[in-house]
């Protein structure tokens, strides 16, 4: 078996094993609004090491799952996760980012990103929009954050990829 | 300078991006029966075995508290038993003398919530029951506290519904105690956000005090008569002459409820009495005295009548 297909199988791995804990161990922990995203940070994982064609493809179907699991305004998740797996994709080339804490950081900006476009896609109310964005939002993309860097240490190696070369 | 290659690579990016970008717009913008039916496949589909986890998991989180509540009950039960044939010859005898009928028994689903960790969560829930629990759209759902919202589509082994903080959630309501009807909807003004309801269209002779507590009138055929929507805690909006707009605290939190009833008995049921609360308490007993007031005058009437009769004669 060639170096870059074991690599590619050891990602495909980590990502079902987020799929996993994004629905068997994220409902035993916090509350919903501020346990960690799992499928979020699959996406931004899978995104920057791929290109921002294959990390918008993956957006748009972590957000389809999304708006099938949480239908208020189907579409909406959609479009957020589009934006930012194809942003994720490209700032990868801007910051240096083998860095775990450089990944880490990416995930929490992209989940407040996410939900800011999917707050204002779902025409919530602005009393709403400033509670989400100030308060749950920052405490999720924080949670979300820690257990990248969890991850991401545990799986370091598998990690040290990239798909587009 | 960028290769041929490069360049059709980051170009094939761009078509990627915005293909995917158009149809979550399409999706977004196109009519809501259509996101439902997608939804409503992929979660009959590809999504079960996801959602089947999620419901495990949710029932592994409160299987400690559910067994410590089965134990309470079960004891409780025990000591109670002893004495339940004198109770409730005693309770029959007590309703009778107040008037009132028997507590009602509805039929209805359990079911988990299983929240998501997105933003719109508490705007639409997903519960690990469906059609093979015989949970159908339209069918209300309903926490302890009261009114959660509606199913909005159901498949076999879950369901979404529609909770009071969507846009499109409308319920008929009166204010107990008094005559004041309208309908209550989600509130969207600055101040109130989406934590609040707002109860439209009472008449403006019809002033409700902050403080009353506000049921479904069954009125529409969805949601029966007699589940709290929400509390009075002020005025809004008026317009002179014609009506008054009040914010309500909602009685129930979809963010915050992990789980709920779904009834699924036939629309046209009242639940006044499955609802017990000091105010529906207290206008029930008002309600009462004043039968029974109504009936003692009418005695004193028809005392006075034969009296005068007897006079006549």
């Amino acid at each position: 078996m060639s170096a870059s297909r074991a690599n590619r199988i050891q990602l495909i791995l980590v990502m079902a094993l987020l799929v996993v804990l994004h629905f068997y161990l994220r409902p035993r922990l916090w509350s919903a609004r501020v346990s960690p995203d799992f499928l979020l940070m699959g996406l931004v994982f899978f995104a920057m090491r791929a290109g921002p064609g294959a990390g918008a493809l993956a957006g748009f179907a972590v957000g389809i799952v999304n708006d099938a699991l949480t239908p208020a305004a189907f579409g909406a998740g959609a479009l957020a996760h589009t934006v930012v797996g194809y942003l994720a994709a490209w700032g990868r080339a801007v910051f240096f980012a083998d860095n775990l804490l450089v990944n880490a950081a990416f995930v929490a900006v992209a989940l407040w990103v996410r939900d800011v476009i999917l707050l204002l896609a779902s025409g919530t109310a602005q009393g709403r929009l400033l509670v989400e964005l100030t308060l749950n939002s920052p405490l999720q993309a924080i949670s979300t954050a820690v257990f990248a860097l969890l991850v991401l240490a545990a799986f370091r190696e598998w990690f040290a990829i990239r798909l587009d070369v | 300078m960028a290769s041929a290659s490069e360049r059709s690579y980051t170009r094939r990016d761009t078509v990627m991006f915005l293909a995917c970008l158009g149809l979550s717009l399409v999706a977004l913008f196109s009519p809501s029966k259509w996101g439902q039916d997608i939804a409503d496949a992929l979660r009959g589909t590809v999504l079960a075995p996801l959602v089947w986890l999620q419901a495990r998991a949710e029932e592994g989180r409160t299987s400690r508290a559910r067994l410590q509540a089965i134990t309470l009950q079960r004891d409780s039960a025990a000591f109670l038993a002893q004495g339940i044939p004198s109770l409730a010859v005693e309770n029959d005898r007590l309703r009778r003398l107040l008037t009132l009928s028997r507590r009602i028994s509805t039929p209805y689903v359990a079911a988990e919530v299983l929240h998501q960790p997105i933003p719109t969560d508490p705007r639409s829930l997903l519960l690990d029951v469906g059609r093979s629990d015989l949970v159908s759209e339209f069918d209300p759902v309903v926490a302890p506290e009261g009114l959660i919202g509606m199913v909005a589509s159901a498949v076999d082994h879950s369901s979404t519904v529609m909770t009071w903080a969507h846009p499109e959630f409308r319920v008929s309501a009166y204010a107990v105690g008094g005559t004041a009807s309208g309908v209550v909807a989600p509130s969207f003004s600055t101040l109130s956000g989406e934590g609040a309801l707002e109860f439209r269209g009472v008449p403006y002779r019809d002033s409700v005090p902050a403080g009353t507590l506000v049921l479904s009138s069954g009125i529409g055929g969805v949601y029966p008569r007699g589940i709290p929507v929400g509390t009075v805690t002020g005025v809004v909006r008026e317009q002179a002459g014609w009506e008054r707009v009040y914010r309500l605290l909602p009685a129930a939190s979809p963010a915050a409820t992990a789980h709920v009833l779904v009834l699924v008995s036939p629309p046209g049921t009242s639940l006044d009495r499955a609802f017990p609360s000091d105010s529906a308490v207290r206008a029930t007993e008002r309600d009462s005295i004043a039968h029974v007031r109504r009936a003692d005058s009418l005695e004193a009437a028809k005392a006075r009548g034969a009296g005068s009769k007897d006079t006549t004669r």
